[in-house]
């Protein structure tokens, strides 16, 4: 997989002309873009291509975007305007809702890198598929006795032990940032975090089922 | 302000209600007599007039199988949802595969229901068409202008039929649905409108018949739902139904089990029911009396703690709706600043001891008119809309998650719940068989697993595929869940680049035809309602006047010569004929000859009046 490299963006508005700091929409004249194709979800909301994305600045670009481009401050405009303010916001609301969880987040920051997809790469730490196991029997052992307590504890277990996991990918990315020119350690780097992202998601999974359980 | 300001209306249950935007901020709209909340209830009169509210309600326990309330239950529902609800609801509510109004072939699987008064079939649509109607003509009342928009609340928790069905029926009162939007975050920003602070704010709203629970973090004049539950069939009515249950189960036992409630006992059952309920709130008990007739009346005191064990297992649902929410917005309650209580049933005691025992008593907050808050929210909305609030902005998420029936009937998701809308989604669907030219899509939402257990919004069939060998078009479908938290599907052929046309049936609603239809045949009923009103009120008018020129002519008549007594009398032989007629200006105009002709006789009387007072003074004066 190749890693995507930013594209550029159109930086003129096609109304009056004038040079945009957003690709969405002209400060001057206030006219809707349609996304780019090409742009990328840290790109939509204006920030650096990291895992460790500023999270007030991520949440305050999101808010500034969506007081300009929300269907809300559209209602008046011609049908086309209506219908692009509705396309613009879902592409900046999924584009928040991606960058604000970390472990979407990490899984997309993998793709844009060019990582190996889950699809293809389905390997996970030594030992985890029998802690996992272990785990899963204590869950239905819990779920059939009723034992809400039980439950609750071993959801607490495995909310540990998701954390633990994505501190780890964030350990990861950390030293990815170091290793800028070194394409072999990159590539080691990169399916390291796709086995890490591989166990979250197996542990998330049994955390809603225990979550389902208990309620 | 211009003069085509949007209303912000709450579509309730129970009550239903306008506020506006006004300079100085939302102000609820009332009718002379001060009153906010207007019944939604319908009462169909005999002579083809129809009531709505205050009046409509007092007549329900005379006029059971006549007078419709609680419309908002039967919004976007088939038959098979709303068995519970046709056991209590002495109207009636029949299936409504096909359609009384369309000419349009029953579609397949669609499960609708109607309204039937007197043989008169309406779809939910309609009859809150009636209410909305009924609001917005009394806002225009008090505002003094025309009202043609408005931003319409629903319970966050409606499903896309619902939603719907709430747009359509706007639609058929002839209003501009500017926006749908959710009644819990409606209420946050009324709550949020003066208070500049950051909190995360929990919204319980427990109404007559709907639950909702939204969270939400609101900064810096920002409003955004983080997750938000509910039930749209929990509510006031189901307490209601418990003591009914109660008082109807005690009277069995007394007077044996074969006793038969007719409708309008049955209706006055729920009116103690209500009143009990409300009295409660105040009191440690309510006394319920009713009469059985043939000399028996059933007299039973209710106490708080009876009551209170009788609602438990409903609070129960809605404390364990407040958990998952909490759980989806991934937050403990402990980190909730407040808890905003909104709806008529917030002023149960037991409710908000519930709820404060889950988040802490000292984090409620209840507005001076928990009934009004929705509608004043809905009026900050529309100032938004009409951008005279740019400061404020909402973030509202969808209720439940978007999925298709995939093969073997599982559900294939496709946009999560809680997600921030507007949102989209996009998947690739190819054919099976060579040159196939349609694809059928099952659309559902819910969060299980079986297709057979979601709802299902309807099948969207894809049309004009060119013809190709089997998996090779390449059919892009989008699913676009809008602002009013309302599915729009579109398709296009990425191979050819053509957009496939989609053709929709609802599994529960209206088609597009049909709305149209009924905005057609609103339009020309509203006429025909109007005229049978007119010639009611001209009819009674005439029989005034032949009543007091028989009178007169019985005092006066003497006064008249030949020519104006032979006038007089055919124009009262005309006015008489007229009125048995259909056309009011025939009557008018009768009634007007009638006027001219009695002049004379009318001035004789005066005279004769003015006599009898003369005289009268003199003899006083001796």
């Amino acid at each position: 997989m190749e890693e995507k490299t930013n594209q550029a963006l159109p930086e003129k508005c096609v109304r009056c002309s004038r040079p945009m700091t957003s690709p969405l929409f002209c400060d001057y004249c206030q006219t809707l873009h349609p996304v780019p194709g090409v742009v990328d979800h840290f790109q939509l909301l204006g920030l650096p291509r990291r895992f460790d994305a500023d999270q007030q600045a991520l949440h305050e670009s999101y808010v500034a975007l969506s007081r300009h481009t929300h269907p809300d401050y559209h209602v008046d405009d011609s049908a086309e305007a209506q219908a692009l303010s509705m396309t613009v916001s879902a592409a900046i609301n999924e584009a928040y809702r991606t960058l604000s969880d970390p472990i979407r987040r990490a899984a997309y920051l993998l793709e844009l890198l060019g990582g190996p997809p889950s699809a293809e790469d389905k390997s996970v730490p030594d030992g985890f598929l029998e802690t996992m196991m272990m785990m899963q029997e204590e869950l239905m052992d819990a779920r059939s006795a009723g034992k809400a307590e039980e439950l609750a504890r071993l959801g607490a277990v495995l909310q540990t032990q998701q954390e633990g996991l994505m501190k780890h990918v964030a350990g990861l990315y950390a030293e990815l940032d170091q290793a800028v020119s070194c394409k072999a350690t990159r590539q080691d780097l990169l399916h390291e975090i796709r086995k890490q992202l591989n166990a979250v998601a197996y542990v998330r999974k049994l955390l809603s089922q225990a979550r389902q359980e208990q309620s | 302000m211009s003069d085509d300001a949007i209303v912000g209306i709450d579509l309730g249950t129970t009550n239903s209600l306008a506020a506006v935007m006004t300079p100085a901020g939302p102000e609820i709209i009332r009718d002379e007599s001060g009153n906010s909340l207007m019944p939604s209830v319908i009462a169909f009169h005999p002579d083809r007039s129809v009531s709505v509210g205050s009046e409509a309600k007092s007549g329900a326990v005379a006029n059971p199988l006549t007078t419709v309330y609680s419309v908002k239950r039967l919004m976007g529902k088939g038959l098979a949802d709303l068995a519970e609800d046709r056991r209590v609801l002495p109207y009636h509510v029949v299936g409504g595969e096909g359609s009384a109004v369309s000419t349009e072939a029953p579609a397949g699987g669609r499960d609708l229901v109607k309204v039937d008064v007197n043989g008169r079939l309406m779809t939910p649509e309609q009859l809150s068409a009636i209410i909305l109607s009924e609001v917005r003509a009394r806002a225009a009342k008090a505002l003094g202008r025309p009202i043609t928009q408005a931003v319409v609340t629903v319970p966050a928790y409606f499903d896309d039929a619902q939603r719907q069905a709430t747009r359509d029926a706007g639609r058929i009162a002839g209003l501009e649905v500017k926006r749908i939007v959710n009644e819990p975050t409606a209420a946050t920003l009324a709550y949020g409108l003066d208070r500049q602070e950051d909190a995360t704010v929990t919204v319980f709203d427990l109404g007559g018949g709907t639950f909702d629970i939204s969270i939400l973090k609101i900064a810096g004049g920002v409003c955004q739902v983080l997750a938000t539950h509910g039930d749209t069939h929990l509510g006031g009515d189901d307490l209601d139904r418990e003591l009914i249950d109660l008082i109807a189960g005690e009277i069995r036992r007394r007077y044996g089990q074969n006793i038969t409630f007719p409708p309008a006992t049955r209706q006055a059952l729920r009116s103690f029911a209500e009143a009990a309920k409300i009295r409660l709130s105040d009191s440690d008990e309510a006394a319920v009396e009713v009469d059985l007739g043939e000399g028996r009346t059933f007299r039973r005191t209710i106490s708080r703690e009876e009551f209170e064990s009788l609602a438990a297992k409903w609070i129960d649902h809605t404390i364990e709706h407040c958990r998952r929410a909490l759980a989806d917005a991934r937050l403990a309650p402990e980190q909730i600043d407040r808890v905003v209580m909104v709806g008529g049933c917030t002023r149960i005691p037991y409710v908000r001891r519930r709820v404060g025992e889950l988040f802490g008593a000292e984090k409620l907050y209840t507005a001076v008119n928990p009934e009004e808050v929705v509608a004043l929210g809905a009026a900050v909305q529309a100032g938004i809309l009409a951008g005279v609030r740019r400061d404020m902005l909402l973030l509202d998420v969808t209720p439940l998650s978007l999925g298709i029936e995939t093969l073997g009937g599982a559900t294939g998701k496709l946009i999560m719940r809680n997600t921030t809308i507007p949102c989209q989604t996009s998947e690739v669907f190819t054919t099976y068989v060579d040159g196939q030219t349609a694809v059928d899509i099952h659309v559902l939402q819910g969060e299980r697993e079986l297709a057979a257990d979601c709802r299902s919004l309807g099948r969207f069939q894809l049309r004009g595929i060119p013809p190709m060998p089997a998996g090779a078009p390449r059919i892009r479908v989008t699913f676009l869940i809008d602002a009013n938290g309302i599915l729009n599907v579109s398709a296009r052929e990425e191979r050819s680049g053509k957009s496939a046309s989609i053709q929709i049936t609802p599994s529960h609603g209206l088609t597009r035809r049909e709305v149209e239809q009924m905005v057609k045949e609103s339009l020309t009923k509203a006429g025909e309602d109007m005229l049978a009103h007119q010639l009611i009120d001209l009819r009674n008018e005439a029989g005034r006047i032949l009543k007091a020129v028989g009178q007169a002519l019985a005092g006066a008549g003497g006064a008249l010569n030949d020519q104006q007594r032979r006038m007089l009398d055919s124009a009262v032989a005309l006015l008489k004929a007229r009125m048995a007629g259909d056309d009011p200006d025939q009557i008018y105009a009768a009634m007007e000859m009638l006027n001219d002709a009695a002049a004379p006789l009318t001035e004789a009387q005066m005279d004769e009046v003015l006599r009898k007072t003369v005289k009268g003074r003199k003899l006083d004066e001796f």
